[in-house]
């Protein structure tokens, strides 16, 4: 069972030259948790995830304070936004290295590197590394536990 | 000076330089430093691995052991926590009111625990609570910061220069109630007022969202409500003891001790868990300072260094106990307290064996420890650990910030320690 096969074809993905900015209103736009960047070869070089964006809205203290069970009201927190300085910043700044798989690659190993690497969705990559799918989770799921209804 | 006198010198200037070069962790620098100087003092006979063994103080790692086991035991309860966020609701979000009630948790709990760990703790909910509160924590943490390490030298147990002053000198635990707490009352009204005052413009801004601090629940914020209570009941105890030790003949080390044992059985915690939350490295820095102060004694060099003073210096007792002050004050500001205490006790000790009266200058050693660190970003590990935190922020506390607000209040503290010290002299 290859990925290929149960992917999403049809990608959203930026620019390298787009500001972080631009990549929230395409996150808004498509509802994706994860935002690819090529560059002008459609060369995958790196990934946005949601969790990225929301990090620049999400207070320092998370950082620090494990148990946030006695904040029942994060009060100012919620009306503060990230400062529009950071929003214009190049969205390069803010994306990680791009973990990918061919487009050969078996169910069970994508399955096994998204939880090994804590993501969502899994960019999937073509031999000479263009983008040309998004797998996510549940597509990853669904697609094995279809062939359950074959277990006689 | 003799041979041993110059290497053993050597090697401590060399360890104190890289430990305050900051390069090397310093309980590693402490630990070769002590090694060499063990080594060298055998081939040239000026010390041996059982003089080296009779200057560690273990009254002083005893007592740092005690407290860090039962700190240790009541970090993961989240009382500290508890504490802050009860502040928080008491002020009902005016920021000067939070302001004050803050520093004076940190104040009272850094008099009796670990300073570090006090802030440590106490600082990320300060944080918390004013980026809910929607204002700077810059305040809040300088704050808590400068008044732990004040509050600190009122007790023998407030901080680790004192632990070391009281072991050497004999000094009890009512002693510095005595001499070092109606000190220490003023100085820490002195630079609380000059925060508010240095900090007006920033808590005079009115904090956008009130509510949201008023629905904070101290109660889930106690992880063990059981346990707290235990290891609070067991510092209670432990702080009568430290009242009576002098009285009933036993050393403070032994109440911490023996508060620590009681505690441990009492509770029985995962060990481990508690083990890891022990300072270790503070312990061997410690340990490791001792042996090499106890090389450079046995080398002559604290001799050398009495004979030089007593020649040099011919001013009034009151006047050289008041450039004590300011002389550890100042270095305090720029390097490490724990090394310059170490080093200097043995030259009080000198004097004080040639006739001079060294009672008054003990806390003049433990006021110019402890305010001094007050003064830079770097002059204690509290100024360190809230630097740290908030450079994890939004707003990050620079070494500029620290110098226009931490430095006028180092000198406030030092000159008010100084006045009330000439004006007590007679009574140390």
């Amino acid at each position: 069972m290859e990925i290929s096969k149960y992917m999403k074809r049809n990608v959203i993905s930026i620019p390298e030259t787009s500001t972080i900015r631009e990549a929230a209103a395409v996150f808004v736009k498509h509802h994706i948790g994860l935002l690819p960047v090529v560059d002008k070869n459609k060369k995958l070089i790196g990934v946005v995830g949601l969790r990225d964006m929301l990090a620049l809205e999400l207070p320092d203290f998370l950082n620090f304070i494990a148990d946030v069970d006695y904040v029942h009201d994060f009060g100012a927190v919620e009306t503060t936004r990230p400062p529009a300085k950071t929003l214009d910043k190049p969205i390069k700044t803010l994306m990680s290295p791009a973990i990918s798989v061919p487009e050969d690659t078996g169910l069970l190993r994508v399955y096994a590197l998204m939880l090994q690497h804590q993501l969502h969705d899994m960019a999937i990559v073509s031999k000479d590394d263009e983008l040309v799918g998004v797998a996510s989770r549940v597509d990853i799921g669904a697609a094995i536990l279809s062939t359950w209804s074959k277990v006689a | 000076m003799n041979l041993p006198a110059v290497i053993s010198s050597l090697i401590f200037i060399v360890s104190l330089a890289l430990i305050f070069s900051e390069k090397i962790n310093r309980a590693i620098v402490a630990i070769t430093g002590g090694v060499i100087m063990v080594g060298i003092g055998k081939i040239l006979h000026f010390y041996s691995e059982e003089v080296a063994l009779e200057a560690v103080d273990f009254n002083t790692l005893g007592l740092l052991l005690g407290m860090m086991i039962l700190v240790a035991m009541l970090e993961p309860t989240g009382f500290f926590e508890y504490l802050a966020v009860i502040a928080a609701r008491t002020s009902k979000g005016k920021p000067v009111r939070l302001f004050v009630l803050l520093g004076s948790i940190t104040t009272l709990l850094s008099m009796f625990l670990d300073n570090v760990t006090t802030v440590v703790l106490i600082a990320p909910v300060t944080i918390l609570i004013s980026e809910i509160l929607g204002v700077s924590a810059i305040p809040y943490l300088v704050a808590e910061a400068i008044l732990s390490n004040t509050g600190g030298v009122a007790t023998l147990v407030g901080d680790p220069p004192n632990v070391l002053i009281g072991s050497a000198a004999g000094l009890s635990f009512n002693d510095f109630l005595i001499h070092s707490l109606p000190i220490v009352v003023f100085t820490w009204a002195g630079a609380l007022v000059l925060l508010l005052y240095l900090f007006k413009k920033e808590l005079s801004k009115r904090p956008r969202n009130v509510k949201a601090v008023m629905k904070l629940n101290p109660a889930e914020t106690l992880n063990q409500p059981g346990t707290a209570r235990r290891i609070l009941v067991v510092l209670g105890a432990a702080i009568v003891l430290f009242f009576a030790h002098d009285l009933l003949g036993i050393s403070p080390s032994f109440v911490a001790l023996e508060s620590a044992a009681f505690a441990l059985l009492w509770i029985r915690p995962s060990f481990p868990d508690v083990l890891k939350r022990i300072e270790w490295s503070v312990l061997i820095f410690f340990a490791a300072l001792f042996v090499m102060v106890g090389g450079l004694e046995s080398a002559g060099v604290f001799a050398s260094v009495v004979g030089l003073l007593e020649r040099a210096v011919h001013i009034p007792p009151v006047l050289f106990g008041v450039s004590l002050i300011w002389i550890v004050a100042l270095l305090s500001a720029v390097v490490d307290n724990v090394p310059i205490t170490i080093a200097l006790i043995p030259v009080i000790q000198g004097l004080g064996e040639n006739g001079m009266d060294i009672a008054p200058l003990w806390w003049a050693l433990a006021f110019g420890a402890g305010f001094g660190g007050n003064g830079t970003i770097i002059g204690s590990t509290a100024n360190i650990i809230v630097t740290t935190l908030s450079e994890k922020t939004r707003t990050p506390i620079t070494a500029t910030l620290w110098n226009k607000r931490g430095l006028p209040v180092m000198l406030l503290t030092c000159i008010i320690a100084s006045i009330m010290y000439v004006i007590l002299y007679s009574t140390f």
